[in-house]
């Protein structure tokens, strides 16, 4: 267990210091910060004077190395964009932006789950091939489209939804939600909605594929023949051997839509995580992208560590070394 | 795929402009809720020089000068000015003016100020690098010691937000954008201005409420209460909040919706031709073309240039790229700008074969290849502008190779004077020539700060005789004729080519009135709603 662990979190470092190398070079991809910092109108004299203020003179590895230590300390500098300290600009969004995924993923859990089941349990009927085709346009159309539609009927024709932010917000210690006003919910429905709906579809699919497998399994053939209710083979013993997949599936997509909701972010304006990262790429805040993909990388680092150890615990094949842990 | 999004969204909204139902969203004639494309970067009046910026912050500071709606100087914070000798102004200050935390304004805030700004990581150091001395001479007099004659002191000093120098000594930001201090810079995001709205909170990227300062000393044309601002960056969602009335005015206005706009109900449509001038410019400094298969410098010869003036087809830009909403130009300088001349202003004529011929006359019958550096996030349509004059260039046999690039990338390009070919667009900040002049026609001298922008790298002395001689004509009129000289000199050796002066539309609910400036800076002064 002991060595599993430290062979888990040596690759989980590894991981980290390779995508720490990757934010750092965008620095020199994505131009110069001094554009930012002092706007085009700057002369030589002025812009020399600042690069050695930031030390952005020195040799690279040098400042790769100090890049890296101070972000091992939690210390991701300043934001040239906004001239505030990174860590409490991400601080700041975070909310949003989790607030976002959490309402986004509960709606696709919620609608996604029982259609999944419709089609699995009665697959030749209208219903589940009306379910069936929706799902494939949700996995086919791009999230913005969706946003823009949304967009189009609910604030500009009907007049229902506000077309931007987050509403009125309500603040807890330092977190602000606007889960607690009426207006915040009005304002999450449509930006959660297209998220979600891409999810849906996955969901759909999944439940759909673990509950046919399910279904044609020795136990559940023996249930029926026990002459079991329908409902409770399909409630719990179907449905509870298909969630263990899902319940994954979900796991490994919350990081993904915390971090890339950016084009839903950028369509409703909702001040999250993912709209700071592109605002910061356009104007080359280079500070404030590499502690992103910092963030990033740690949130998935972390969930996969958290997932892989679990499976160490659920499944005993993993815990064999050599030949067997071939897993991934 | 992002254009084609737009396109599709508006689309979308055109066919139901008609259709809109009552909004549910509070609108009231005490609250001005404005939008634009990207928010004020910062609070701190001499950190960030942008139009956006400048616009919310002048809500809050005043400089010592303003501009009144037809964009003449009028008194701010000084009452009145005078140029006592070439070099040195003296500024009467308004009085019973105070600072919305209640200390009274003094010669000794602008003092402070103008140093301020003058700080390496200020983007105001532009405005304020001329001036040598500034001094108290009393608590209601300031004296100000240029180096050399400026005549454009008191309009460079309209861009100097004046700060109150206790309240900065006070939370220690004394510096503008301290970025080696890993401490929230207080100024980021609070203020403590004379300006007729104080700021009752702000988050960056979201929201900045503005309340009326009951004790402002001036006059605005309405008296409602706040200002709500907020930045939607996605340009069908903005049109969107216009539409369903959840803002009353946007700034940034795409130039495909302006049509469908104007045909709306309940909303109305403002535009003004910019300051900015697009050109294309040359790299005239270098005798080896660095971005180029040939040899030598094509350039260096003004037939080459005249050339692709011939070439370049810049009402077909403005009709069919800008859908008209573009004001085409055979100067560098806009309307607007003292020094400008009807004459010199005539849209360049398209002639291919005098074109051709030109090539033949300048040893180039085959042409050349040569990369433009064009950027992608600064101009209105500045990439498909590049593509397009690629196509009208190619049949004079120059090929250009497009090399599109974001506005961080490009910029450092133009300082270090890397660039063989470019896109440019530039704004007269004073409404005056003589600073395009100065700045972007005059031969690069660091210390003096002339030839800063001319990133052509050319160099002429006869030219810069004429445009010394106009700089420091101090008499408007006087100047005015010698500014006729420099850029009949500019036209006549076809330095740069002119495309167009974009233009600046603003939409608004049909209850909400401004006044639009050319020079992009909203006004809050201005603003009425019924």
């Amino acid at each position: 267990m002991i060595a599993f662990l430290f062979r888990r979190i040596v690759q989980a470092l590894l991981v980290l210091l390779t995508v720490a190398a990757i934010a750092f070079m965008m620095n020199t991809f994505l131009g110069d910060p001094l554009a930012t910092i002092l706007g085009p109108d700057s002369t030589a004299a002025q812009r020399d004077q600042v690069r050695i203020q930031l030390g952005l003179d020195r040799p690279l590895v040098v400042q790769f190395a100090d890049f890296v230590w101070r972000s091992a300390q939690g210390d991701f500098g300043m934001s040239y964009r906004l001239g505030r300290p990174v860590a409490a600009v991400l601080a700041e969004r975070a909310p949003a932006s989790i607030e976002l995924t959490i309402v986004g993923v509960a709606l696709a859990v919620l609608i996604g789950i029982p259609a999944g089941l419709v089609t699995a349990i009665w697959p030749a009927s209208a219903a589940s091939r009306v379910i069936l085709a929706v799902s494939l346009f949700g996995i086919s159309v791009p999230s913005f489209f969706v946003a823009v539609i949304l967009i189009w009927v609910f604030s500009v024709n009907l007049g229902w939804f506000p077309s931007f932010g987050r509403g009125q917000l309500v603040t807890i210690g330092t977190w602000q939600t606007g889960l607690l006003t009426p207006s915040g919910w009005r304002a999450i429905i449509m930006p959660a909605f297209s998220i979600a709906i891409f999810q849906i579809a996955i969901i759909i699919r999944l439940v759909r594929a673990e509950m046919l497998e399910v279904l044609r399994t020795d136990f559940i053939r023996f249930t029926q023949a026990r002459g079991l209710m329908a409902r409770s083979i399909y409630i719990s013993h179907g449905l509870r051997n298909a969630l263990l997949q899902v319940i994954t599936i979900i796991g490994l997509q919350f990081g993904s839509i915390l971090a890339f909701a950016a084009i839903t972010e950028t369509v409703f304006q909702w001040p999250g995580l993912g709209y700071l990262f592109l605002q910061s790429v356009q104007a080359a805040d280079v500070s404030m992208m590499s502690a992103f993909l910092m963030l990033v990388a740690l949130i998935f680092v972390t969930t996969n560590f958290i997932i892989d150890c679990l499976y160490y615990i659920m499944d005993p094949r993993i815990r064999a070394d050599g030949p067997m842990g071939g897993h991934a | 795929m992002k254009t084609y999004c737009q396109r599709l969204a508006l689309a979308l909204l055109a066919s139901s402009a008609l259709s809109v139902s009552a909004p549910v969203f509070a609108q009231s004639s005490d609250t001005l809720r404005l939008a634009a494309q990207a928010d004020a970067g910062t609070m701190d009046p001499h950190a960030q020089n942008t139009q956006i910026t400048l616009s919310i912050q002048s809500m809050i500071y005043e400089p010592l000068v303003m501009r009144d709606a037809d964009q003449q100087l009028i008194g701010g914070l000084a009452a009145s000015w005078e140029n006592v000798e070439p070099t040195l102004w003296r500024f009467a200050l308004r009085e019973g003016v105070t600072f919305h935390d209640g200390s009274a304004f003094s010669a000794e805030d602008v003092v402070y100020s103008i140093t301020r700004a003058k700080a390496p990581t200020s983007q105001f150091a532009g405005f304020v690098g001329n001036i040598a001395e500034v001094r108290a001479v009393d608590d209601m007099t300031v004296e100000i010691v240029t180096t050399k004659p400026d005549a454009l002191m008191a309009d460079k000093l309209t861009y100097v937000l004046m700060i109150d120098s206790a309240w900065a000594e006070a939370n220690s930001v004394g510096q503008p954008q301290d970025l080696r201090n890993n401490q929230e810079t207080f100024a980021v995001l609070n203020t403590n201005g004379t300006g007729p709205f104080k700021l009752e909170s702000r988050e960056p990227d979201t929201r900045t409420v503005l309340v009326r300062n009951a004790d402002y000393w001036g006059e605005t044309a309405d008296d409602f209460e706040r200002v709500v601002f907020t930045p939607i960056s996605s340009p069908p969602t903005r049109i969107a909040a216009l539409i369903s009335d959840e803002v009353d005015l946007v700034l940034d206005v795409p130039s495909q919706d302006v049509q469908r706009l104007e045909s709306t109900e309940g909303v109305k449509v403002l535009t003004r031709n910019d300051t900015r001038t697009v050109f294309f410019g040359f790299d005239l400094g270098s005798e080896d073309l660095e971005y180029a298969s040939v040899e030598g410098n094509p350039f260096l010869d003004v037939k080459v240039r005249q050339a692709v003036a011939y070439a370049i087809d810049a009402e077909a830009i403005s009709q069919r790229i800008m859908r008209g909403l573009s004001r085409p130009t055979g100067m560098v300088i806009s309307p607007d700008n003292l020094g400008y001349a009807e004459d010199l202003d005539a849209v360049h004529p398209v002639d291919i074969e005098k074109a051709k011929a030109l090539m033949v006359e300048a040893g180039y019958p085959d042409g050349f290849r040569v990369t433009l550096d064009c950027p992608t996030d600064s101009y209105v349509n500045g990439d498909q502008i590049c593509r397009a004059v690629a196509t009208m260039l190619a049949p004079i046999g120059i090929q250009l190779d497009l090399n599109l690039l974001p506005r961080a990338q490009f910029l450092p390009k133009l300082w270090e004077r890397d660039t063989s070919f470019y896109i440019m667009g530039f704004n007269s900040p004073y409404f005056d020539g003589t600073y395009f002049a100065e700045t972007v026609l005059m031969t690069q001298d660091q210390a003096t700060g002339e030839g800063i922008y001319n990133y052509s790298g050319n160099g002429d002395a006869e030219l810069d005789a004429l445009v010394t001689e106009a700089k420091d004509t101090l008499d408007r009129d006087g100047r005015a004729e010698k500014l006729k000289a420099v850029y009949s000199w500019v036209a006549e050796n076809q330095l740069y080519v002119p495309v167009h002066q974009q233009l600046i539309v603003y939409a608004m609910r049909d209850r909400v009135d401004t006044n639009v400036r050319a020079d992009g800076w909203f006004d809050i002064r201005f603003a009425t709603i019924e």
